[in-house]
């Protein structure tokens, strides 16, 4: 037999035939088919969390002021959720959106995970990682320079508030360092302190005591959208759904804001004209007798008519409101009817417990002195002060027993000279800071001296200061700018040298009362993992700058770190904070006849300035004063508002990609803002429905989207707030418009601080 | 076709060469079936399986017999009712606490506490015989403490009817699935399967995929099987998915 | 299985959420997804592709300024029972791969993401548009793969998912209770992470066939002033989340049956 071809394939085809049948008597092809088919379903890039055993930390949330206690979930060295603590006095439990997703900060892109020095132009997002040592050395060489060259008070200091360790720590740092340039966010939280200020004598915060209120008056707060601490106004809020409570909120707002729709009742009003309302329901009240006699007979002054010692005659509030608010006057101005004037005025006098509330939206933006001061006037006719339900005074968090600072010649002379800002000198005698005029003073080429350093702490001026493009000028002049924060927000994309802080989730820190929390809380941050990367606490940021710099500056903060720092600080306190999460006390719920701190022991209704600031006597009278907004009517036909709500973060956090997410279409459509505008109006102007336009104020203009939107009035057009930054990561910055950008500077002339943001504007189909 | 194309030249000497032909095939044939039942029953497998010592070599023996509650003292429920599994090097720490106080003259206790409890008390990497993919949810508690489960291992079981602190569970417990692991002196090696990724012991030891007990397999018919026949119904997809 | 299963106690999870309550604050919204790894993109506007368990709808009473209202109504899965609650879901019904599943033990719909395979049939089946399709593989920027919980399974691209009702917290209580010797969970045991995130406390979970659960209580007799609604009931879907609003609008429009909005269509209005 030949083994030719044939042969060879037959013999092949027979072993292979053998092969077959003999493989059916095997595992081989069923096992294979098995496996194969788990093989196809096998993702090895889809992530298999590492499983291990599950703890809760406890820590406070930081991602706003409301200071909720948080529980951070871990597995393993892990942190996978973020849930309210329960029983906190401030949440118990519940938690907003932006705490809920504090996760994607600790673990996310917009994290700054070293210092950072600046390689490329400024805000190009190009940086050189350094060690800390050049970092903190660079920022005391480039002070010091200044300093011995006698321009400290060129060097300026921007932090987000006055109160906590940290934010002293750096307020500290500029004062012994000798400038007069600090910067402190100023809120509407300000505006109320300088209200009480006035009228009762010492500079305190408003705490009121809303789940003891039955009728909330809100001028414009967003209750359920970031106005005070979140979590705890949303149970408020909750309360008056509770059948039987009760509890209404009346919500005085220009737009159907979220709040507005849960209200019990909503007064649509014009657009900053908030304080003339409040001004009728003061006449109302005088008028008809509503007001509570007891207070304003007896611990109250300057409500009747009063003559000075140079028998010069003034008006008392009671003749001034009574002669300039009639409900037909507020009608004019507010746009609201004077029966329902009358009919809120009764029904404030006549609820048990009510209070009215100032600061529009989140209270971000300062708002008038005679707005704050009308709403706490009507809290006063009414006597709801110190009482359940009411409002009190919280004197601010920074009582730390720190030893005086040490204060050279140096530092003396140059705190001595004036202002950038203006503020404390004759033409903003009231004010003690401006930062909303930073932008235009920076841009002004007659400013009194430039700016040579900008030291910022956790603030984001760069996107929260109104006139953005300003701010951005301005801030690119400045030689040497240092930020000091955990995120790479807008202002940290401006500077020069990244500081990175870190992130309440790794380290200890006090935090201070929420804004408007009926009792003194004092919050504890604290280490729920080790720092993930190469960060600093910025308390020790502060003091290792100051120890740097030598002398005198370095005197000035004696402790051997921050931990130090904060124990001493915090006192008897600690056992409590580190035990609970929060230190609480009780507000000073003292009588009316020790209440007031003023020169006669009495609540005044027109507190009268003396200072050489005023050459003649400058009394605050509450008054309404209308605000006119740049632009002629006939260019910029309509009035442009931003809104505000709990999904937009708008001050120096940003939006996390949950958060971005969470928005409607009706906030953000692809990359651009959607403008809210009511359906008539629109039509009349050519605009549809998802249509893209032109928005145009005379400070700038913008590409947006059109939503129809019937809750806001004819002839307004209403902007998200909180969109349009440059900082963070792809998930959020480039997205929509900054309403900064759009908004001139709208002071109000009492103080200078920003009033409101309010434009004209127009609007034409793209 | 055309009667041309017929074979003309067929001779007996060709009718030969053809049965010869086939002879040879249908050895070739046999060759092919016995070569496939070798290939398929000895040597895939050892191709199917790559094989691993494990890190450490542990012995069950001595541990069994130094701690005072058996499996449990390692293997136990944390107090939330997860099951900690493999304990962590901090447990073992827990005796194994430095090189100066060894437990004993093995050496691979000193490399354990050599390269892993002296060195921030790293994790071993050891590999799990158990593991099971990403999407399986499997409760130990469900299974040691369950009254179903109870009732199947021990039929005169009852329900207590006051709440007890904890339930106690004994090794016998541990052997209806696990079998006898802690009768073990050394770490078999692990065995993984090169395509799917899991550890043989999914699949099980046989290739045949045959068991005779219900620790020598862990596919999701295994668990199907034992759960109809416990709970009567092979239940909701999400029980065990997740 | 429903009679296999009759001699143990049997639950049925369900939601009442408060619409009077609810702020339209997002915080169910992000609790879900923080919880459940559910993935998101670089730009999420597109509202038809972007992955929300739990979604806040937007309700408008549709008149002008400044009598216009507005009332948010948070929409989780509704673990519909189907048709004489025997568990024929919409989208359990139609599955061809058994990757959805009705549990008549807990009245909770499953999905298994490894066992569908994105034919997409139970998205054109729900009523509520509480499915959603992975277009894409989820993508975790650098580093926030970390904070991924192994409680649940992270999905990949071709599958669907939806509202699981944190079925793995009922798990986890199970795995405590079964330790302690128990079978029942107690009502605070088993929340979902929206219910616990939840700032207005407006949505509450619990077992509707147990009495002593405030769910239970508010479904038999809700609180004065308010009425209870279902999302389309006349569908006869037998949805497990119920709402309350006193709010005659809200519920008018909830109750708006299919044929009034056909017949509308059709005139033109």
């Amino acid at each position: 037999m030949k083994l030719d071809r044939r042969t060879f394939l037959s013999i092949g085809a027979g072993a292979a035939a053998g092969g077959a049948v003999g493989s059916l008597f095997t595992p081989l092809p069923w096992k294979l088919t098995d496996d194969l088919s788990i093989w196809s379903q096998n993702w090895p890039w889809t992530p298999d969390p590492a499983r291990g055993e599950v703890t809760f930390a406890p820590t406070t949330c930081e991602l706003c002021p409301g200071g909720c206690g948080v529980s951070v979930r871990k597995v393993k060295d892990r942190c996978v959720k973020i849930e309210g603590a329960d029983g906190n006095p401030v949440n118990d439990g519940g938690i907003c959106p932006l705490g809920s997703s504090g996760l994607q900060i600790l673990y996310g892109p917009t994290r700054i995970k070293t210092p950072l020095k600046r390689a490329g132009k400024r805000g190009e997002g190009k940086w050189k990682p350094v060690t800390w040592d050049e970092a903190l050395g660079e920022v005391a060489a480039k002070l010091s320079d200044l300093r011995q060259k006698k321009l400290a008070h060129t060097a300026a200091v921007y932090v987000n508030g006055g109160e906590g360790t940290v934010n002293n720590l750096f307020l500290r740092l500029a004062t012994v360092y000798g400038t007069p340039n600090v910067f402190v966010s100023r809120t509407a939280w300000d505006t109320y302190a300088d209200a009480l200020l006035h009228m009762q004598g010492e500079y305190a915060k408003p705490a009121f005591d809303l789940e003891n209120s039955d009728y909330i008056l809100s001028f414009g707060c967003g209750i359920i959208e970031g106005w005070g601490s979140p979590v705890r106004m949303i149970r408020v809020n909750a309360q008056v759904a509770e059948a039987g409570s009760g509890k209404t909120v009346v919500q005085i707002e220009p737009r159907l804001s979220n709040t507005a729709a849960k209200a019990g009742k909503w007064v649509a009003i014009k657009p900053g004209t908030e304080a003339a309302l409040a001004l009728g329901l003061c006449h109302v009240i005088i008028r008809e007798g509503l007001f509570n006699d007891e207070f304003v007979s007896t611990f109250s002054q300057n409500f009747e008519d009063w003559v000075d010692e140079v028998h010069t005659e003034h008006r008392g509030f009671k003749r001034a409101v009574l002669e300039d608010f009639p409900p037909s006057a507020v009608e004019k101005i507010t746009g609201v009817p004077r029966a329902q004037v009358a009919k809120l005025a009764r029904e404030f006098a006549a609820a048990k417990a009510p209070v009215a509330l100032f600061g529009t939206g989140k209270g971000e933006e300062a708002g008038t002195l005679y707005g704050a001061m009308a709403v706490h006037a009507l809290n006063a006719l009414m006597g709801r002060i110190n009482q359940a339900g009411g409002v009190f005074m919280l004197p601010p968090d920074a009582d730390f027993n720190w030893p005086a600072p040490a204060m050279d010649a140096l530092a003396q002379r140059s705190l001595r000279e004036n202002r950038i800002d203006g503020a404390g000198t004759d033409r903003f005698p009231l004010a003690s800071e401006l930062p909303s005029r930073l932008g235009e003073v920076l841009a002004d080429p007659k400013k009194p001296y430039p700016l040579h350093a900008l030291l910022v702490y956790a603030a984001d001026p760069a996107f929260t200061l109104p006139e953005t493009e300003k701010v951005l000028a301005g801030l690119s002049q400045i030689d040497f700018v240092v930020y000091c924060g955990s995120q790479m927000n807008d202002t940290a994309a401006m500077a020069d040298l990244v500081l990175p802080d870190h992130t309440c989730y790794e380290k200890w820190q006090d935090v201070p009362t929420p804004p408007g929390f009926a009792r003194r809380h004092i919050g504890l941050t604290r280490p729920v993992v080790k720092p993930l990367f190469s960060t600093m606490q910025a308390g020790e940021t502060a003091i290792r700058i100051a120890k740097a710099m030598g002398g005198p500056v370095a005197e000035s903060f004696p402790w051997s770190d921050y931990i130090q720092c904060l124990e001493e600080s915090m006192g008897a306190r600690l056992a409590d904070m580190k035990e609970n999460g929060f230190w609480e006390a009780e507000p000073d719920k003292g009588p009316w006849y020790t209440a007031f701190k003023t020169r006669t022991r009495k609540f005044d209704f027109a507190p009268r300035i003396i200072s050489p600031a005023f050459p003649d006597t400058k009394i605050l009278l509450p008054t309404y004063e209308a605000l006119t907004p740049a632009g002629s009517e006939s260019g910029f036909p309509l009035t442009l508002i931003p809104y505000e709500n709990l999904r937009l973060a708008a001050q120096n956090v940003g939006d996390t990609p949950f958060l971005v997410k969470t928005l409607p279409d009706s906030s953000l459509m692809n990359q651009e803002s959607v403008v809210e505008i009511n359906p008539a109006t629109g039509k009349a102007f050519g605009l549809r429905e998802g249509g893209a336009a032109i928005l145009s104020t005379p400070a700038g203009e913008t590409r947006v989207r059109v939503h129809f939107y019937p809750g806001v009035a004819k002839n307004t057009v209403a902007l998200p707030k909180g969109l349009g930054h440059i900082g963070y990561d792809d998930y959020l910055a480039g997205k929509g418009t900054n309403v900064n950008a759009l908004v001139g500077l709208l002071p109000d002339p009492v103080t200078g601080h920003n009033a409101a943001l309010i434009a004209r504007a127009r609007i034409v189909p793209a | 076709m055309s009667q041309s194309s017929l074979k003309p030249s067929e001779t007996p000497a060709d009718k030969n060469a053809y049965a010869g032909l086939w002879a040879v095939v249908l050895f070739a044939a046999a060759v092919g079936f016995y070569a496939s039942l070798l290939v398929g029953w000895i040597v895939f497998p050892k191709l199917l399986y790559s094989k691993q010592n494990q890190p450490i070599d542990f012995n069950h023996v001595v541990h069994v017999g130094a701690v005072d509650d058996s499996c449990q003292t390692c293997h136990y429920f944390r107090e939330d009712g997860s099951f900690a599994g493999m304990p962590a090097t901090a447990d073992c720490a827990g005796c194994h606490e430095s090189m100066d106080s060894l437990q004993g003259e093995n050496p691979q206790e000193k490399l354990f506490v050599q390269d892993y409890v002296e060195k921030d008390q790293k994790e071993v990497p050891w590999f799990i015989y158990s593991k099971q993919p990403p999407c399986v949810f499997f409760s130990h508690a469900a299974h040691v403490f369950s009254p179903k489960m109870r009732q199947f291992r021990d039929p005169e079981y009852q329900l207590p009817e006051e709440e007890v602190e904890e339930g106690a569970y004994d090794d016998t417990t541990c052997h209806v699935c696990h079998g006898f692991i802690g009768e073990s002196e050394h770490n078999r090696p692990y065995e993984e399967n090169r395509i799917t990724g899991y550890s043989r012991d999914i699949w099980g030891e046989n290739i045949a995929g045959i068991k005779k007990h219900t620790w020598e397999r862990m596919k999701m018919d295994d668990c199907a099987e034992c759960h109809e026949k416990v709970k009567g119904h092979k239940e909701a997809c999400f029980v065990c998915h997740k | 299985m429903e009679a296999a299963e009759s001699h143990e106690k049997q639950k049925m999870y369900g939601m009442v959420i408060d619409l009077d309550k609810c702020t339209g604050c997002g915080a169910c919204m992000v609790a879900c997804m923080a919880e459940n790894n559910v993935p998101f993109r670089k730009d999420e506007t597109d509202k038809f592709k972007s992955i929300t368990w739990m979604r806040v709808y937007l309700l408008s009473n549709k008149k002008d300024y400044p009598y216009s209202d507005i009332c948010y109504l948070p929409r989780p899965c509704m673990h519909c029972s189907g048709r004489g609650g025997h568990g024929h879901s919409p989208c359990v019904s139609v599955c061809p791969a058994v990757a959805t599943d009705y549990s008549h033990a807990t009245g909770i719909v499953s999905q298994i993401y490894t066992r569908c395979f994105g034919c997409r049939y139970c998205m054109g089946a729900c009523p509520y548009h509480a499915r959603y399709f992975n277009w894409w593989d989820p993508k975790w920027p650098e580093g926030m793969k970390e904070y991924l919980s192994p409680d649940v399974s992270c999905r990949m691209r071709g599958v669907v998912e939806k509202c699981s009702f944190c079925f793995h917290r009922y798990q986890r209580a199970m795995d405590l209770a079964f330790t302690e010797q128990r079978t029942e969970l107690e009502e605070n045991e088993y929340q979902t992470s929206c219910t616990q995130a939840c700032p207005a406390n407006a949505i509450v979970f619990g077992d509707l066939n147990n009495e002593e659960h405030q769910v239970a209580q508010l479904v038999s007799e809700p609180p004065e002033g308010k009425k209870k609604f279902r999302l389309l009931e006349q569908l006869d879907t037998n949805p497990k989340v119920y709402y309350l609003t006193s709010k005659d609008w809200v519920l008018s429009a909830a109750n708006r049956s299919v044929k009034e909005e056909a017949k509308k269509a059709e005139s033109g209005h």
